[in-house]
């Protein structure tokens, strides 16, 4: 059953990214919640899960993406071990470690993208990508993902079993 | 029968003597009553004051009531008009949205019967799920005769081309992503360039002859040699000439022609090689262009 959710979750991931994601753009700047979704699955489902879920919406996103190379299935279910790995090492999943964690991968994911994107085309200019794009959605999605990770703490979506330690 | 000595003394007496008066009194003809009128006069006077405070009071719960009434039946009114306003904004919103889809539609229509060459119209239906590149979706794919590399059109000039199609769905390259590329035309000197998009979210010409007289404001179009793209498009207007000493060409930057942030249908140029070239004047010129082409260098 929790496998399902998680699939469900996966299908309904990407088609809202793309489709209603633009009007809560900030400055052209959108969150990616298949980022946000990956390491939140990765702070509460085991790393295999967590791995398929990365992949199943890299794969997704890039379908949809007018990038050539498949930088996001790459990237996704790498981010959802580490979020698994990191969460596998904590004792106590406060929101400040959340945070830390959510803007670390962000950054670590659009360092990543940007790094592809210059294979295929004209280098991406450092500095302009850095405080134009790379740092604006770290920020957005870190954010988001604490609202996210908060809702699910307070509305308790997640049994207390799953918020200890594995 | 009543007895004579119990009505004698006493007050049963003056009473009785003031009924007969009082009948006396108003038997007289009028004009024998003048003392009695004008002492009803004063007791109307004084009855008067109570009489009126009493219509006073009574109009004022009366008027109190009628209000209260209206109240009730002027809130009723209220929520029901408020209902209709809101009904009517929805109504005037759904409108304004279908007047403005109309118009959109029809510019689309009309530029699809201009075009000499096939086109299949599309929706955009999302944006990139990632900040790094600038491409949108559409509702059109493979079934629907698209392939890659087909270019994309809106009534104000071209949108991109069209870099993966899936069976229902396609994705479109804008002009403004650096990883796009589009041979152009500067239709003033008819120099030709490389059209790619900036970081910065416009479109740059690249490889103009050094000596070429271009000028800001100068407009630039597809020049149909290669891409998805038949010969005479709009593209943008150059807005920035680059000279520099070392470069064996110039560059010019671009404004595009249409507003990427807000298009919502495009047509697909589904075969650029079908026709020789466009018809004369297949989109409206913009002023500096129309100026140019007045007065051709």
């Amino acid at each position: 059953m929790k496998s399902l959710g998680v699939v469900t979750l996966v299908l309904l991931v990407v088609p809202i990214q793309i489709v209603l994601l633009d009007r809560i753009s900030i400055a052209g700047i959108q969150p990616d919640v298949a980022l946000v979704t990956v390491c939140l699955i990765g702070l509460y489902r085991s790393e295999v899960e967590t791995v398929l879920a990365g992949l199943a919406m890299g794969f997704a996103q890039d379908l949809f993406s007018g990038g050539a190379l498949w930088g996001n299935l790459c990237v996704k279910p790498l981010l959802g071990l580490l979020a698994g790995l990191a969460r596998r090492n904590l004792v106590n999943l406060t929101w400040t470690v959340v945070l830390a964690l959510l803007l670390g991968l962000s950054f670590l994911s659009g360092s990543a993208l940007g790094v592809l994107k210059s294979f295929t085309g004209p280098s991406v200019t450092f500095f302009p990508a850095t405080h134009g794009i790379l740092l604006p959605q770290t920020c957005y999605d870190a954010l988001l993902g604490l609202a996210a990770f908060t809702l699910i703490q307070r509305v308790g979506l997640v049994p207390r079993s799953a918020n200890g330690p594995h | 029968m009543f007895s004579l000595h119990s009505i004698a003394g006493g007050k049963r007496a003056f009473l009785l003597f003031l009924a007969v008066l009082i009948t006396a009194l108003l038997l007289l003809p009028d004009s024998r009553q003048t003392p009695l009128q004008a002492l009803g006069r004063h007791m109307a006077d004084a009855i008067a004051i109570p009489l009126h405070t009493l219509d006073w009071m009574n109009q004022g719960v009366n008027g109190l009531w009628t209000r209260y009434g209206f109240l009730q039946q002027t809130q009723e009114e209220n929520v029901t008009l408020r209902q209709d306003l809101a009904r009517l904004q929805m109504e005037t919103v759904r409108l304004r949205e279908a007047a403005t889809e109309t118009t959109r539609l029809r510019d689309l229509l009309a530029l699809k019967e201009r075009l000499s060459f096939p086109t299949v119209s599309a929706q955009i239906v999302g944006r990139d799920p990632s900040n790094w590149y600038r491409s949108v979706v559409i509702n059109k794919g493979t079934d629907d005769g698209l392939a890659v590399d087909m270019g994309v059109v809106t009534p104000a000039g071209i949108i991109g081309r069209i870099v993966k199609a899936y069976d229902r769905f396609a994705i479109v390259l804008l002009l403004i992503d650096p990883n796009n590329a589009v041979t152009g035309l500067v239709q003033q000197t008819r120099d030709e360039g490389i059209v790619e998009g900036t970081e910065q979210g416009f479109a740059r010409i690249k490889y103009l002859p050094l000596l070429s007289a271009v000028t800001v404001g100068d407009q630039v179009v597809t020049s149909g040699l290669a891409g998805g793209f038949p010969r005479g498009l709009p593209i943008g207007t150059i807005t920035k000439i680059e000279r520099r000493e070392a470069d064996l060409f110039l560059s010019a930057e671009i404004a595009p022609s249409g507003d990427f942030a807000k298009i919502e249908e495009v047509l697909v140029v589904t075969s650029p090689r079908e026709s020789a070239s466009l018809p004369p004047m297949p989109f409206p010129l913009q002023p500096q262009a129309r100026r140019e082409a007045g007065n051709p260098r």
